[in-house]
């Protein structure tokens, strides 16, 4: 219902004043432009107008945060750039090739957990990776994979794992034929690959819910807000009965000669009972009767 | 470092603000940077170089005799020559305070190498020999490194360090300086600083280290070169925004982090872990990687070990660091880091101490809290984490624990003994938050009530007590059937330990009184659904606060054990159903009879021993049951026929009418309730039967109807 009431809207949106923005965005997204213009060139506060609401489960997930490697700590809330691979995954594009889709002012994305943020840890075996470990396979073919050698021991490290964690997320792209190719993905219940939280192998479920008008949301005063908080950790309103939680994860990432860095971080304010967290003078947006900001 | 009292004097609000980080600490880096900004500031005080220098790495050679070498070197002549002055080339001396800056030591933390600052530390006791050496060294090897070459290169004073090089190649300077160290010392081992001072100007002085700018630069890169070399990477660096500042800045990718989670060379099933582009997953500024790393000795500080894992508790507060957070935060470190090493006392509780004389906001304080297990060496396992610990936590359990403890359930009435036994346990005795925090932060809460690790005292990586630790610090809820696994874990392993004589009855009655804490502080502390609901629900029992059983007044009348048990019941929500205050009525009388047994029968394997808490299921409630109602009518029949005494029923008839209740509806082959669930109420059934007498017979009474042969 949300969708068909909104499809007029979307051609509207086409003719709206951010489309010449949308079109420079569009041409911006040359692999050899950066993105710095981008993020500028779009920062308009209409931005964005309508877009895509989602549901992504599992029974586990994993999001490696960065401060560890020997260490295997996952964020609570899914990282921004997660939700981009995942998409990138049901839209089939490649590694690497999705950043400026997702790029700072050429998307919004907004993140609610929406089942309690619950981890266990998980031994695993691995192999040692170490170089004196690695055989090379097909070494002088043009596709040459390292592989670790299976007949040496495992070595055991915990994983630390999410319990079945669910997101709503709701996201908006600028580029209109992306947004389009999107919904139509996500509304016929497809994912180009297999869509899975973190790691491969812990897939995940999408529920797709429609398309949503963006509406402003109250920026005064102290709002209940249901969505994860970006960037606003001292404008949260401490209350003893509510459970608030922050962590900073990758948020954008840009694409270079050597392969990808991650251009901003987003510290994010949580409630990890998946119930609101009131805030003062944030800027919010209502989608669907919720309140959730977007980064 | 600077007492809390000096930190305040030395830095104002608006100098701290300048140098405290702008951005809230969102992850364990920022929170690593804070505290190796406050430990700097303390340490080696503001400026460019301050966050290089390692002040306190020689501090216990402070004021110490013969604890600095100096090579003096003249450079204000046309070549350069050792000092020909009254002092002479070597000066042997005492590293004092005010010259711990001068002489601006950065130690290189390997074995093997030199400091990165000309200033060298030598190892304990060095011969005479050696510290000639390693005087020399200053020239022939600090002067030529690469890194610091390089530096020379660029720097507008670089001659001085090659004129320092030119004169490491003359031999004869090199004997001069080895004669005059050997000299100076009379030939005895030295535990000293290495370091030289020069003079460029004719009429100027001989300046330290400190005072040298070039010095000082060639030190920093030297620290540098470290963070993009290390486990073999050529160069792990390039430009990325920093992920504690936000900045644009060359980041390095394999920085040493104080608790080693991040290790260059891990590729795993990481994709492009590569360690030369160790930077691009973790990127780090230079700046920002050295003052993380001075971290080290507050997050050492605030460490402790429980049952073999190594517990970090960081304080810091929630949201954007201020000047005025930052000294309540300095004076909680700093009295951490400055503790006696026996006080064994962890940062939470330190906290606690703190609260009002630092007057913080107990809302905003949190803690990073992990649980690590060594893997190998400093490599880890972390078994539990969180950023967002609150002293409120542990705090409202410890109290809530306190409280219990006060109640009708753990305080003898005016006639009759507690629901359950109370003895010398710090958890069945403590008292407040005062005593009880301790025990809940450092773990020993749950190590007390929870199965021991396989091999006896260390954590597994899936241990429950540091899940639960880590629950209880956060704030995160433990589901209840959890803690009874747990619970009956122990008990079951108790029956089987040599060194547990009997029934467990002071661990049971302390898993239930951490059981009734964790329900009644606060909200969220338990979850249970279905049957296992009531279990989180707070009791509601009376609380009792006379002292002493000497201040009891006698009543008159009435059988004091009915009442108890009625109230005890009543006042239990988990009791409520039906099944379980079944099997709970079931214990209370086989702890009953078994103690009656153990006193007036004199039997060595009583009801107790003979029904276990590992034996009891469903299916055998109603033969346990037969048993021992079969024993108290064979009990009341034998004391009537002994003493001729009267009874208006039989023996435990309070337990019994209730238990034919509960047993009979529904019957017990249709019971639900799971094992464990019916085993821990079961255990807590013996516990309180075994505890249930009178106040007014002698301790060896377990009943009203004390035993004819004694009277």
């Amino acid at each position: 219902m949300a969708q068909e009431s909104l499809d007029g809207w979307f051609d509207e949106g086409e003719e709206s004043a951010s489309r010449g923005e949308r079109d420079a965005l569009d041409r911006s997204s040359e692999p050899s432009d950066g993105t710095a213009e981008a993020s500028t060139a779009s920062s308009s506060h209409e931005f964005p107008e309508r877009c895509l609401s989602f549901t992504v489960r599992g029974p586990w997930g994993h999001f490696r945060r960065v401060e560890g490697n020997v260490v295997k700590q996952t964020y609570r809330v899914i990282p921004r750039t997660t939700v981009a691979g995942l998409l990138a995954a049901v839209l089939g594009i490649g590694r690497d090739d999705y950043y400026e889709l997702f790029a700072e002012g050429a998307s919004a994305v907004a993140i609610e957990p929406v089942s309690e943020l619950r981890t266990l840890n998980m031994p695993m075996n691995a192999l040692s990776t170490a170089k004196s470990d690695l055989t090379s396979l097909n070494g002088r073919g043009k596709v040459s994979v390292r592989l670790p050698n299976p007949a040496k021991l495992r070595q055991q490290h915990n994983y630390e794992v999410l319990v079945d964690p669910a997101y709503r997320v709701d996201v908006a792209l600028a580029d209109d034929e992306r947004y389009r190719e999107l919904r139509e993905t996500l509304d016929a219940g497809k994912s180009h690959y297999v869509p899975s939280l973190g790691l491969s192998e812990h897939l995940a479920e999408i529920d797709y819910h429609g398309e949503y008008a963006v509406e402003d949301g109250s920026s005064e005063g102290v709002v209940d807000v249901d969505s994860a908080v970006p960037n606003a950790v001292d404008s949260v309103v401490p209350d003893p009965g509510t459970r608030c939680q922050v962590e900073e994860s990758p948020a954008f990432m840009e694409t270079d000669a050597g392969g990808r860095t991650t251009t901003a971080f987003t510290a994010y304010t949580y409630n990890p009972d998946a119930g609101p967290l009131a805030v003062r003078d944030v800027e919010t947006s209502l989608v669907d009767g919720r309140t959730v900001v977007f980064v | 470092m600077l007492s809390p009292e000096e930190f305040e004097e030395a830095y104002d609000a608006d100098e701290l603000r300048e140098e405290l980080p702008a951005s809230p600490v969102a992850s364990l880096r920022d929170l690593q940077y804070l505290y190796g900004t406050l430990y700097t500031l303390a340490t080696a005080g503001g400026g460019e170089y301050a966050s290089y220098l390692t002040p306190d790495a020689a501090g216990d050679l402070v004021d110490t005799a013969d604890s600095l070498v100096v090579v003096r070197v003249d450079l204000s002549g046309d070549d350069p020559r050792l000092a020909d002055d009254e002092t002479g080339p070597v000066e042997v001396t005492r590293y004092s305070d005010d010259l711990v800056e001068k002489v601006a030591h950065c130690k290189y933390p390997a074995a093997r190498g030199i400091d990165h600052s000309v200033t060298h530390q030598a190892g304990r006791n060095s011969d005479p020999e050696k510290l000639a050496r390693y005087a020399n060294e200053r020239l022939t090897k600090w002067a030529t490194d690469d890194v610091v070459q390089e530096t020379a290169e660029e720097h507008e004073n670089g001659w001085v360090v090659d004129a320092l090089a030119a004169l490491g190649e003359s031999e004869d300077a090199l004997d001069e300086i080895e004669d005059g160290v050997e000299r100076e010392l009379g030939g005895e081992s030295a535990t000293a600083l290495l370091t030289v001072r020069v003079k460029t100007d004719p009429a100027g002085d001989y300046r330290w280290p400190g005072e040298v700018d070039v010095f000082q630069a060639a030190m920093r890169a030297r620290k540098l070169s470290k963070l993009v070399t290390k486990n073999k990477a050529d160069d792990s660096s390039g430009d990325a925004v920093d992920l504690v500042t936000g900045q644009s800045a060359r980041t390095v990718g394999t920085a040493e982090d104080p608790q080693n989670y991040f290790l260059g060379k891990q590729l795993e099933k990481f994709p492009g872990l590569d360690i030369e582009e160790a930077w691009r997953t973790h990127p780090i500024s230079e700046d920002a990687a050295v003052t993380v790393m001075n971290a080290g000795a507050f997050v050492e500080a605030c460490a402790y070990r429980t049952f073999g894992a190594k517990v970090y508790a960081l304080p810091y507060f929630f949201g954007t660091v201020n000047p005025e957070r930052a000294q309540s935060l300095y004076r909680i470190l700093y009295a951490a880091a400055t503790a006696d090493d026996e006080s064994r006392i962890t940062a939470i509780e330190r906290a606690y101490q703190y609260r009002e004389e630092c007057s913080f906001d107990e809302n905003r304080l949190r803690f990073y809290v992990s649980a690590v297990l060594p893997h190998q060496t400093s490599r880890y396992d972390v078994v539990g984490e969180t950023l967002n610990a609150r002293l409120l936590y542990p705090a409202v359990v410890a109290n809530a624990h306190s409280r219990i403890l006060e109640t009708a359930a753990f305080r003898d009435g005016d006639d009759a003994t507690a629901a359950l036994p109370t003895a010398n346990w710090t958890l069945l005795s403590g008292d407040g938050a005062t005593e009880l925090l301790g025990p809940v932060t450092s773990g020993w809460y749950f190590a007390e009530t929870f199965p021991r690790g396989d091999d006896d005292t260390d954590a597994s990586a899936d241990d429950p007590r540091i899940e639960a630790l880590v629950d209880v610090l956060s704030g995160t809820s433990i589901p209840v059937s959890f803690l009874l696994d747990a619970y009956v874990d122990r008990i079951e392993a108790d029956a089987s330990d040599d060194d547990v004589e009997g029934f467990p009855v002071f661990r049971v009655a302390s898993q239930y009184a951490q059981l009734c804490a964790l329900a009644d502080a606060g909200d969220g502390f338990l979850t249970g659904e279905g049957a296992k609901r009531p279990i989180t629900e707070p009791p509601t029992y009376e609380t009792r606060t006379m002292g002493s059983r000497d201040e009891i007044t006698i009543p008159d009348g009435g059988f004091a054990g009915e009442q108890k048990l009625a109230d005890f019941i009543d006042d239990t929500p988990a009791l409520a159903n039906d099944q379980r205050c079944g099997v709970f009525l079931l214990g209370a009388l086989v702890g009953a009879v078994g103690n009656y047994q153990e006193w007036h029968e004199d039997r060595s394997t009583t009801l107790v021993d003979q029904f276990p808490v590992k034996s009891i299921t469903a299916n055998r409630v109603k033969k346990v049951t037969q048993d021992a109602i079969e024993k108290t009518l064979t009990y009341t029949r034998q004391e009537k026929k002994r003493g001729g005494q009267t009874y208006p029923g039989t023996k435990f008839d309070h337990i019994v009418d209730r238990l034919r209740e509960r047993v009979i509806n529904p019957d017990p082959d249709e019971w639900d309730l799971e094992k464990n669930d019916l085993r821990f109420y079961y255990a807590l059934g013996v516990t309180y039967g075994m505890n249930d007498r009178s106040l007014y017979e002698s301790d060896d009474t377990d009943d009203a109807n004390a035993d004819p042969e004694e009277n």
